[in-house]
């Protein structure tokens, strides 16, 4: 997932207000996934959430001597969201991984049995298939699957309510309000967009917007 | 797993291009200082430390983009990436493997076996990313990126990486994941 273009960064301005500008695009960024990542069939947004949250994380903990304590929290919630994306993250990539490894077991002994029948048998009788040598594997491995999709899906749903409440805690709009060093200077003058619980960003566009 | 060191010196007021060669001159020192003993597959928590490290310094050079050299900085940044890569190779099986360890271990003797063969699949997979980080980590040596990380922080300190920038577009390019 390519990172969106941030406009207007200069070399020889102020380390605050280009972090600022910065971390409001990635901000942004991070809450355009939300509507397609809150399918959990999505997995690929969730994926995408995952980095942006790792990329507004990052942004936030270099800058946060210029952004302050709103950056610190920032940071700490980002971080949470992507610790917590990437559990169900994890999940998404070692249920294939099972259902592929046991798929290759199951073919193994398939090809071993086929062979102890010999070349010319005309049947093969169930009982072959208890000489399989990885027979006893299965067990283990359908348990690991349903333990990882269950897994999954309690995450998932942990996901959705803490994503509920930082919405409805407008964390957007606190952190852009926080980053803003001019009280009397809105939050979007620094790249902000006066995020609201009820106005989410816009989707992010596939591929995303950078080079 | 090591906390991100504080960048010496930076305030709100800090000039943008300081900060970037602040933030790259620190966060490369903690990716090479994690660099020892990575290729010990008895202690997965070096490689976790220089990975996560890498990842920093890869998030310092996006943040600051526009003040470097762009023709290095895309060459320094493509070597960081592929650096991040291996790193994450030897990094993934390690974490897998952790995993299925905690869940064989709640589970009963009856399904161990099954655990077992995947988790011997993991371990071949370790070995060769293994053997992928130590290739990279040579590379890393041979094209001397700690000093021409060095050589690009430096340049955005001076005179002459502030003319270069001043005719790079201003905008911090997108990068992947």
């Amino acid at each position: 997932m390519k990172a969106r273009k941030v406009k207007e960064l200069e070399p020889e301005g102020a380390l605050g207000a280009n972090a600022g500008r910065i971390a409001a695009v990635r901000l942004e960024e991070l809450r355009s996934f939300a509507p397609r990542a809150l399918d959990p069939a999505e997995v690929e947004a969730l994926h995408d959430m995952r980095i942006a949250a790792k990329r507004l994380r990052y942004v936030l903990e270099i800058t946060e001597p210029a952004l302050g304590p709103s950056a610190r929290q920032g940071a700490k919630t980002a971080k949470r969201l992507q610790d917590l994306l990437g559990e169900i993250h994890d999940c998404d990539v070692m249920l294939p991984r099972v259902r592929a490894h046991t798929g290759r077991l199951r073919a193994e002994d398939a090809e071993w049995v086929r062979h102890a029948a010999g070349s010319r048998a005309k049947d093969l009788a169930p009982s072959a298939a208890r000489g399989a040598p990885n027979r006893a594997r299965y067990r283990g491995l359908e348990a690991l699957s349903v333990y990882l999709s269950a897994r999954r899906a309690v995450l998932f749903e942990r996901f959705l309510r803490e994503w509920e409440a930082l919405e409805s805690g407008g964390f957007a709009a606190r952190l852009m309000e926080g980053l803003n060093p001019d009280p009397h200077r809105p939050a979007s003058d620094i790249g902000g967009s006066g995020l609201s619980p009820s106005q989410p960003g816009p989707a992010a566009p596939a591929g995303g917007e950078g080079p | 797993m090591a906390k991100a060191r504080q960048i010496p010196g930076l305030g709100p007021d800090t000039r943008f291009a300081d900060a970037a060669a602040a933030a790259v001159e620190v966060r490369s020192a903690e990716v090479f200082e994690h660099s020892a003993g990575v290729l010990d597959s008895d202690d997965i928590e070096r490689v976790h430390a220089m990975r996560v490290s890498t990842r920093r310094l890869r998030a310092a050079l996006e943040v600051f983009a526009v003040c470097f050299e762009r023709k290095e900085h895309r060459r320094v940044l493509r070597e960081v990436k592929a650096l991040a890569d291996a790193l994450g190779e030897r990094r993934d099986p390690d974490v897998a493997l952790e995993a299925l360890a905690g869940v064989a271990a709640e589970l009963t003797r009856a399904d161990r076996s099954g655990i077992a063969s995947l988790a011997a699949e993991l371990r071949e997979e370790q070995k060769r990313g293994n053997a992928h980080l130590e290739q990279a980590l040579a590379r890393t040596r041979e094209s001397h990126l700690e000093e021409r990380l060095a050589a690009l922080a430096r340049a955005a300190r001076s005179a002459e990486a502030e003319a270069g920038a001043a005719r790079a577009p201003a905008t911090q390019a997108g990068a992947a994941p």
